[in-house]
């Protein structure tokens, strides 16, 4: 029996190879070992997937994040704890040291618990604010799941978010079944700050809004913390070296009972939730197994007849032409995919010295192209201007690797014998007439001085002049 | 010879036998010299003798003549051999701990506190030029793009430099090469200085011999030029700079002029417009030579002296000479475009009206129309001038620069163009330079003009006036003592030579040989012949007065001497690169920060790491640290240099984005506070931020740099925004922490600094050189986490963010 | 009775939904006014549940807007806990909650001033959708409806609001610097003419030489006298163009000297002896 299913489990590994492209392993701490119970679907899900997981809690001596000055770890998974403080070896700190070594986070808070402080700090570090105390329930008196929670309404049903902006890909709702909802049960709301580099995946409904349980209880009258869309459910923060960040409002969105929940809204028939996919969705990206960019290679060369193309010369010429191309693959779950970009969003080069000469769309080149890798390209005419430019590739957008990619190259002046002949600029004809005549008269002077004879008294003094 | 045998040398050049030696040397040459000189005073009535031409001798057929001639030539080649060694020997003192190029002249103390201490930098430069030309071959040198200065500029090198002294070293490199001599080039450009300073004392005794047929005053010009302080600073070995070769080929073109215009020949004429080319192609100061050779010509013609001989000296000279100096890329057009060369293009013309008026006046002789074809040329030169005036204000022709207004006004570069205010040399020269820089020769010097206006010929109107302007531009500039200093051994030649004719002679004069001697004199070199020979009888009699005169005047050179030998060994031996102080107990302590510092960037930073430092460093860092620099000391880009200064005068927060902008890696600053060293970056401070005042005066101000009571100060009472520009916190950043608490001391501002030292976020220290003298930081990257460096920072040192304001005021809304 | 107990309990079940059904959320006697700080009363209008205000409200910068309502559940009043007023601006659907402070008896009000509205919102050019938000927990259903616009009058003496929009990554636009345009050529028409015009300058010499009695007599007599310095003298000028000619070219400068070196030396040697013929001629007397 147990061969049996050690044999299955074996082939599931098998099957399902998927792997985060920043390594596979994975420290998981929950307030209690037992807890792991309550996530098992969750917990089994990521292992499918082959990442292999660690299970410790805050307090235990062994649990470190780094070995030897090296990330002893490559995710984390925080659930939450009822402990105030999370210990010595989760502080603020060693937390955003992980994520400066590029290690991943994915954070779950609960209205349940307060959050401890270690990772206030955090968050705050982030630019992420959570409500006063420490502790808030999202509650909505319009989309709440009545079977579950007709009371207290504090378990929201939000539809599958759509793409944040019409020019982002949707990686976290795409395909899902309309009629499916997600529940978000017992959450802890946030407040996004004004960065750049944070970004909701999910918001709360424009009538939702967080509340303390222990003050107002009666009613909402004052320093309401925030409400409707500014209310971040699940957000997101992608550091500059890439290292991803997710907060999740809810860790019960990630329990079992809620994986296979049927809900309903009022007057609404029940749905199954989405929260299965969901998570996997939410843990594939925060674990690098989604949305991660790669450039293959880039090269830059002259774009110009009779000239030699070796590729990435370290100098050019002003008012050369010249051909940029960069090869992105995109990492899906399983394998590197040509990255297309999305509709409404290109991919652009910029060419700069202090301050970009050019800011050129790359397009698509489909004869470079593979299944696994897409070459862009863009030809253009270099400034009429010398010095050290750079060729950038700077493609930034929320949920997608970060790429700066710079190369520099030294553009310099005309040479001596590079300029055009002056027989070829038709303004200078003149001149070289001129030169011409000068010439003719010079020699017939030379010999007119050497060889006239005198013709009488007065012209030839003149002449000898 | 290889660098360690310099090294060998350098050693022995130390020990101080080996300088009383070379003294001994230099003196007993001097008293041979003058002796030789003395003898062929004896034969000056053979009349060959009168020219003087050097190898005049081999067409005499007399013994005498013979030995008077091998006397002469030995004393002659003794003299210059005395310059080339005593600048070899200077070499030998210089090379302290740098065998490699050495630095040249480092600044007397006399110059100004506040004033940019900025040393002679260039050879750095010209060496690494001379390198890419010898490696890289002549067309790719002149179409040189350097793209490791001027970050991110680049610097079309081949089209903005003075490319005479690298050509010239590359040329001897490669004649040395085909005889089959393998000879690094560093080691040519090393001692290029010393051989060219050489030649120098050969054109200042052609010259000399051109003013007076004495030929003791060639050798003393000769011996003068040789040795004068004023010249040698700038031909010690190892400073590898225009000036080496420029002031040789100064000397020699005035030569050639005089020797023109004395024979009227069109050959001379276009040697000298020859030998002008190399000059415009060698250094910047060809201007002197563009000014000065019309002034001369104008000069004369005022005086009625218009000949013909001038007309072809003068054409032949103008016509090739600016061709000649329109090839070089840099100056290009600039002979016909800028207010400098004007004059020459004016006298030009000037002299082709003169001369159509002189033909028309031999056509028709009547004095009427003679003094009405003056007028009508005087009108014409005035109309020529009204209508270059008109042509100047239009714009056809680019006004006179700013450096040469700075010439006329010596406040002016300080108000206007700070740039070149800020450096050193272009300060006005102190009176004790002048005795600093030539001893003796500032008191026989106007001895000297004074004979040459006893008989006024051409070339004696040209010293007049070389002497005039000289000294002038000398007073307004230090560097322009240059310019003077063979003028000034000229003039001082001429009259020591002819005090020692007078005393020195061997036999006392008796009266019969007198009037033979005089019309001898008279018919031999009319015009040219000079002093006493000419006068009527005179003569010293007594041995008595002879000895003593004679005594004095020797006792007078041998001070001479001891004084170069002096000021050379202790003022300009001194390379700038490395300093050399006296211990308590006497002994020398080198202080080697720079090229440790140096050292550290080319082993410890990548390739391509901008530094960002003061343009004084430039140089240095291009050459000793191999590194990209921002900005150097060929300061062409006003606007850049200002960026700099305004990223070093400015608050953290402003420079940050600049440098980020500029790609800048490191940040290199200078701080003698700990050593007490001047010149560092606190004292040239000021003119960073009057420079960066100059384009941005709205957001860089000096005023706020100076407390109410109008003080530069570091200490306590230092202005906030003294305290917070970038350059004070790189500069005292950790500083305290050398001292005990509230004893940190400045040893160069001479003041106390505040308890707490700065902080610095956007950038942290990376090096610094053992005597604190250099002091390196590097640029922090972007945040990781988006937050500005100062909270990040304030983070690391565990303080908590404090919470976000409850709100006041409307809520703060997220929009995506 | 195995089988009553679920049929009751669906009966109870309908009752409650009947039962939700019915309780809802709403609110009346609601008014708005707006304040203004010098006195001057300004617009008071009455609120209406079920229809908004036909034309938008406008709040001046010192004026404040004051909404009054009483909350009712089921047409009685009780305290919410959720009672907003929600000011959303429409292009980017931004929404500013402002909580009604309840009493009890379902009375609540807030006052919101332009001090209190965010950036964002202020500067937007429509006006502002305000829209009346009561629910509370339990089952009765919350009242959500868009009840009257505001018009933000900004002071135009003050400092207009500034807001502009945080850095988010996304496309730039495309940028086509022509640092410095290509020089010009004037027609070549003209260019022809003036060097056509230059030309003709060489004929017009000759021109006038000739008529000066310009000749090549003594050519004869001076081949005669020095033949080959003479032809070499001629031939080394003629050269020595033909050496600026091959520079202007095709050579370069290393070419170019040595030859020119030669042509040089030729053209001195044979000249001293070629012009001394010609001096002798003068000397002569028959130039």
């Amino acid at each position: 029996m147990r061969s049996l299913v050690s044999f299955v489990l074996l082939l599931l590994v098998a099957v399902v190879s998927a792997i985060s492209t920043t390594g596979n392993r994975l420290l998981v701490v929950l307030d209690d070992v037992a807890e792991k119970e309550g996530y098992s679907k969750f917990l089994g899900d990521l292992e499918s997937r082959g990442l292999t997981l660690s299970i410790e809690t805050p307090k235990s001596e062994s649990l470190s994040l780094f070995h030897l000055g090296e990330r002893a770890y490559d995710h984390v998974i925080l659930f939450p704890t009822k402990a105030k403080g999370l210990g010595p070896s989760l502080t603020a700190n060693i937390l955003l040291q992980f994520l400066g070594a590029n290690g991943n986070i994915l954070l779950t808070l609960s209205s349940g618990s307060a959050t401890p402080s270690a990772l206030v700090s955090l968050l705050a570090e982030l630019d992420i604010q959570l409500p006063a105390d420490r502790t808030g329930l999202v509650v909505d008196h319009f989309n709440y799941d009545s079977a579950s929670a007709p009371d207290t309404h504090d378990v929201l049903l939000l539809p599958p978010p759509g793409p944040l902006r019409s020019d982002i890909k949707d990686i976290f709702s795409a395909g899902a079944p309309a009629d499916q909802l997600i529940a978000f049960p017992h959450g802890v709301g946030a407040a996004l700050g004004a960065g750049e580099l944070l970004s909701p995946i999910l918001r709360a409904p424009r009538t939702a809004y967080s509340y303390n349980p222990k003050e107002q209880s009666e009613a909402v009258v004052d320093d309401l913390f925030a409400a409707g869309e500014q209310l971040s459910l699940v957000s997101t923060f992608q550091a500059r070296n890439s290292a991803r960040f997710t907060l999740v409002g809810a860790a019960e969105l990630f329990q079992d009972k809620w994986f296979d929940a049927e809900v309903k809204k009022t007057g609404g028939k029940a749905v199954k939730t989405f929260n299965q996919e969901f998570a996997k969705r939410v843990s594939g990206w925060t674990f690098q197994e989604i949305g991660v960019l790669r450039v293959n290679w880039i090269e830059h060369h002259l774009n110009e007849v009779g000239a030699s193309n070796e590729s990435n010369p370290k100098i050019y010429r002003i008012k050369n032409d010249v051909t940029y191309t960069i090869s992105l693959s995109e990492w899906s779950w399983t394998a590197w995919n040509a990255f297309s970009v999305p509709k409404n969003d290109a991919l652009q080069l910029e060419f700069s010295m202090l301050s970009p000469f050019h800011r050129l769309p790359l397009r698509l080149n489909a004869k470079q192209s593979t299944a696994e890798q897409a070459a862009y390209t863009s030809s253009f005419k270099l400034p009429d201007q010398h010095g050290i430019f750079n060729f950038k590739v700077n493609y930034k957008r929320p949920f997608l690797t970060n790429i700066e990619e710079k190369n520099t190259v030294s553009v310099r002046h005309m040479a001596h014998d590079e300029w055009p002949r002056s027989f070829v600029i038709s303004g200078a004809w003149p001149w070289i007439a001129g030169i011409g005549a000068t010439v003719t008269g010079w020699l017939a002077f030379c010999a007119l001085w050497m060889y006239s004879a005198p013709v009488g008294g007065k012209k030839e003094s003149k002449k000898t002049q | 010879m290889s660098a360690d045998t310099l090294q060998v040398l350098a050693s022995a050049g130390k020990g101080e036998s080996t300088r009383t030696i070379l003294r001994f040397i230099i003196l007993s040459l001097i008293a041979g010299a003058a002796i030789a000189s003395r003898l062929f005073s004896v034969i000056r009535k053979c009349p060959l003798s009168a020219g003087s031409q050097l190898l005049s001798w081999q067409s005499r057929p007399s013994r005498r003549g013979q030995l008077s001639g091998l006397l002469r030539l030995s004393a002659f080649w003794a003299a210059l051999l005395t310059a080339a060694s005593f600048q070899v020997s200077r070499a030998l003192f210089t090379n302290v701990g740098s065998p490699s190029l050495s630095q040249s002249c480092a600044r007397a103390e006399r110059q100004s506190r506040m004033v940019a201490d900025n040393p002679l930098v260039d050879p750095w430069f010209n060496f690494r030029a001379t390198k890419y030309l010898v490696a890289n071959g002549f067309y790719k040198f002149w179409d040189w793009f350097d793209d490791r200065t001027w970050h991110p500029l680049g610097r079309v090198t081949g089209g903005t430099l003075y490319p005479g002294l690298m050509v010239t070293s590359g040329a001897i490199y490669h004649a040395l090469r085909a005889l089959t001599i393998p000879v690094d080039i560093r080691n040519i450009c090393v001692l290029l200085a010393p051989a060219f300073s050489g030649l120098t004392a050969f054109a200042a005794y052609l010259l000399t011999n051109e003013m007076t047929p004495s030929p003791s005053a060639g050798l003393l010009a000769a011996i003068f030029m040789g040795i004068a302080p004023g010249y040698i600073s700038r031909s010690v070995a190892g400073s590898y700079d225009n000036e080496a070769i420029a002031i040789f080929l100064l000397v020699f073109t005035f030569f050639l002029w005089i020797r023109a215009l004395k024979q009227g020949s069109m050959l001379w004429g276009v040697l000298c417009a020859l030998f002008y080319g190399y000059m415009v192609a060698s250094w910047g100061g060809y201007a002197f030579i563009t000014c000065l050779l019309p002034l001369h010509a104008f000069v004369l013609i005022c005086m009625g002296r218009y000949s013909t001989r001038l007309y072809v000296a003068y054409t032949t000279w103008y016509a090739l000479g600016t061709l000649a100096s329109m090839q070089i890329p840099f100056v290009g057009f600039l002979p016909v475009k800028t207010s400098e060369h004007m004059p020459a293009l004016g006298i030009f013309g000037f002299l082709q009206l003169l001369a159509f008026l002189d033909y028309v006046r031999s056509a028709i002789p009547s004095r009427q129309f003679q003094t009405f074809l003056w007028l009508f040329a005087g009108g014409t030169f005035g109309l020529g001038l009204a209508a270059l005036v008109v042509a100047t204000s239009a714009g056809f022709i680019a006004p006179w620069s700013g450096r040469f207004y700075s010439l006329w006004d010596t406040g002016y570069a300080k108000i206007h163009i700070p740039i070149i205010a800020s450096v050193s040399e272009h300060q006005p020269t102190a009176w004790p330079a002048f005795f600093f820089d030539l001893n003796m020769l500032i008191w026989l010097f106007p001895a000297g003009v004074y004979l040459c206006f006893q008989n006024l010929a051409d070339e004696h109107v040209f010293i007049v006036v070389y002497a005039l302007f000289g000294s002038y531009f000398a007073g307004v500039m230090v560097r322009l003592m240059l310019t003077l200093t063979p003028v000034v051994c000229v003039a001082a030649a001429i009259s020591a030579s002819s005090l020692l004719d007078t005393y020195l002679n061997v036999k006392s004069p008796n009266a019969e040989e007198h009037p033979a001697d005089d019309n001898t004199d008279g018919k031999k070199s009319g015009k040219t012949g000079l002093k006493s020979t000419s006068k009527p009888v005179v003569g010293i009699y007594g041995w008595l007065s002879k000895g003593t005169v004679a005594g004095a005047m020797t006792v007078y050179l041998l001070l001479f001497v001891m004084h170069c030998t002096w000021v050379t060994s202790n003022a300009y031996s001194s390379p700038s690169v490395v300093l050399a102080s006296r211990m308590p107990d006497g002994s020398q302590h080198i202080i080697d920060d720079y090229r440790e510092a140096y050292q550290w960037l080319r082993q410890n930073t990548k390739e391509d790491a901008k530094i960002m430092s003061w343009w004084d460093y430039g140089y240095q860092i291009g050459g000793m640290a191999d590194r990209p620099t921002l900005v150097d000391n060929n300061t062409w880009n006003n606007t850049h240099i200002a960026t700099v200064g305004k990223a070093m005068s400015s608050r953290e927060e402003v420079s940050y984005p600049i440098m980020r902008q500029h790609e800048v890696d490191y940040v290199l600053v200078v701080f003698g506070g700990l050593l007490g060293y001047s010149g560092d970056d606190i004292n040239k401070f000021l003119w960073m931020v009057r420079i960066a005042e100059g384009i941005w005066p709205d957001e860089v101000k000096e005023r706020e740099f100076f407390t109410p009571r109008g003080e530069y100060r570091v200490d306590g009472e230092a202005t906030e925004t003294m305290k917070n520009s970038l350059m004070y916190k790189m500069s005292y950043y950790n500083y305290n922490s050398l001292f005990p608490p509230g004893q940190a001391q400045d040893r160069v501002r001479q003041s106390r600094l505040p308890e707490v030292g700065p902080s610095l976020s956007t950038i942290e220290e990376a090096f610094t050189s053992e005597n604190w003298i250099i002091r390196i930081y590097k640029v922090k990257d972007l945040d990781n986490f988006g937050r500005d460096h100062a909270s990040a920072a304030a983070f690391d040192r565990g303080l908590k963010k404090k919470k976000a304001a409850k709100k006041r005021g409307p809520r703060q809304l997220r929009v995506d | 009775m195995r089988f009553s107990q679920p049929i009751a309990s669906a009966l109870l079940l309908a009752a409650a939904g009947v039962a939700q059904a019915a309780s809802s959320w709403s609110f009346d006697e609601a008014s708005l006014s707006i304040a203004a700080k010098k006195g001057a009363d300004g617009v008071k209008e009455k609120l209406n549940a079920k229809n908004p205000l036909s034309k938008p409200v406008a709040l001046g910068s010192t004026d404040t807007l004051k909404v009054a309502l009483t909350a009712k559940d089921n047409g009685k009043g009780k305290r919410p806990h959720q009672a907003f007023v929600i000011l959303k601006e429409q292009d980017s659907g931004l929404e500013a909650p402002f909580p009604l402070s309840t009493k009890d008896n379902g009375k609540a009000v807030v006052q919101i001033s332009q001090k209190e509205i965010p950036a964002p919102l202020l500067v937007s050019t429509k006006p502002l959708k305000a829209s009346i938000v009561i629910g509370s927990f339990g089952s009765a259903q919350a009242y959500n409806s868009q009840v009257f616009e505001v018009e933000i009058k900004t002071d135009p003496s003050a400092p207009a609001p500034q807001f502009e929009k945080p850095l988010r990554y996304g496309q730039k636009d495309e940028i086509h610097h022509i640092f410095r345009a290509d020089p010009k050529s004037p027609p070549k028409v003209i260019s022809l003419f003036f060097a056509l015009a230059v030309i003709a300058t060489v004929p017009a010499l000759f021109i006038g030489w000739l008529s000066l009695g310009a000749n090549l007599n003594h050519l004869a007599k001076a081949i005669g006298a020095a033949p080959l310095s003479h032809a070499s003298f001629f031939g080394s000028i003629v050269a020595m163009e033909f050496v600026f000619f091959m520079y202007y070219t095709s050579w370069n400068l290393f070419q170019t000297l040595p030859v020119a070196g030669v042509v040089g030396a030729v053209t001195v040697l044979s000249g001293t002896k070629a012009l001394g013929e010609v001096q002798s001629r003068r000397l002569a007397g028959e130039r």
